[in-house]
């Protein structure tokens, strides 16, 4: 399945979904897909940490979904994260794990043992049992919108297997935000999704 | 825990609480078993035990952009693992973030492995231009609030550090 292609898919079937986005190729991969400015949140500077902020987000605001990408690279740096959020069980996280079994964003390094990683076994093992994985677009699209609408009994992650970016695709544009207007962007679309306050002062 | 000790541990979480702090995520140090199960214990937090330090860092940070007050709680070693995390998320983003240490390796701490966070870790917050508070009395236990407000008004994160007699109640 071609990574592009899975996020053209996701894109699609989105409805109100706030994303956050991980190290790696998925910020690229999503922007390309979406150029959303306001509900998400390009979480480039961020190795393996992606699903935690994306937890305490979803913690904070019960009212919203949040779709929380993480690239299998930045997985293998701290898997455990799937403890923590086993045991916060959040029935509003989804987290996507996109798997091309390199370094997407460092030119397709290796990855560790990239042929045996069975990320679905692993999150199982940690008591995960809403686990799902898609390796074809016809599925992905067939199947997508009732993995995510059945998302009521707690956390659910999703392994997308895609091919790893081309050459082409590496030279894809970045988000192009400077860090606080991302913050300011996403963070009053919050505030007025969810009638909150962040910054301490509403517009 | 002695009742100097416990007394400590609950006026820290009253702190917190005074500053609306709802998700505290933690790290233990042996130094802070006893602030960590009276948060736990104490039904105004959400006590979310983690993986590693780094995990607080980005759950914390999460919290901030769906404004729920947050703190991180860790030892000095755990700390010295969160560069990254904090100069990437927190810097980049002007988010705030609040964490508790523990002040190591200074005069009274007996674990020889320590020595690292004595000569270290307060020169690493120095070289990150990380401002924090060294809490040694339980009169400077408002240094808390004070703390804690000052990482939202700057948008920037702050550490208090604990340290020993602080905590085991030997002030």
């Amino acid at each position: 399945m071609k990574y592009l292609d899975a996020f053209r898919t996701l894109a699609k079937h989105r409805k109100d979904e706030i994303v956050v986005t991980s190290a790696g190729n998925s910020s690229q991969a999503w922007w390309a897909a979406t150029r959303d400015t306001e509900a998400t949140f390009y979480l480039d500077a961020s190795m393996s940490l992606s699903t935690m902020f994306s937890s305490g987000l979803a913690l904070a605001r019960p009212d919203l979904k949040i779709w929380a990408f993480m690239g299998d690279g930045a997985f293998c740096m701290n898997p455990g994260t799937l403890m923590v959020e086993r045991q916060m069980n959040l029935p509003n996280l989804t987290h996507i794990l996109v798997s091309n079994r390199v370094y997407g964003a460092t030119s397709n390094a290796g990855l560790p043992n990239f042929k045996d990683n069975d990320y679905p076994a692993i999150a199982r093992s940690m008591g995960l049992e809403r686990v799902f994985e898609f390796s074809n677009i016809d599925a992905l699209e067939q199947e997508f919108a009732s993995v995510t609408a059945g998302n009521n009994s707690g956390h659910t992650f999703l392994v997308l297997e895609v091919e790893p970016f081309s050459d082409a695709e590496q030279k894809l544009e970045q988000p192009p935000f400077d860090g606080p207007e991302l913050k300011f962007r996403f963070g009053r679309h919050i505030e007025k999704r969810s009638d909150c306050d962040i910054f301490g002062y509403r517009l | 825990m002695n009742d100097k000790a416990s007394d400590v541990a609950k006026r820290v979480a009253d702190e917190l609480a005074s500053c609306d702090v709802k998700i505290v995520a933690s790290l233990p140090d042996n130094w802070l078993v006893g602030v960590i199960k009276t948060i736990e214990r104490d039904e105004r937090f959400i006590h979310v035990p983690v993986n590693r330090e780094e995990s607080a860092i980005g759950l914390c940070s999460g919290a901030y952009m769906g404004a729920m007050g947050s703190a991180a709680l860790m030892g000095a070693s755990g700390f010295m693992t969160v560069i990254y995390a904090i100069t990437k998320i927190n810097y980049t983003y002007e988010i705030p973030l609040f964490l508790m240490l523990t002040l190591r390796g200074v005069g009274g701490d007996h674990h020889k492995h320590h020595i690292s966070n004595g000569l270290y870790l307060r020169p690493v917050l120095d070289a990150i231009n990380m401002p924090y508070q060294v809490i040694d009395d339980p009169s400077n236990i408002g240094f808390i609030s004070r703390s804690y407000h000052h990482t939202r008004t700057f948008s920037r994160p702050m550490a208090v550090l604990f340290t020993r007699d602080l905590l085991r109640g030997h002030g």
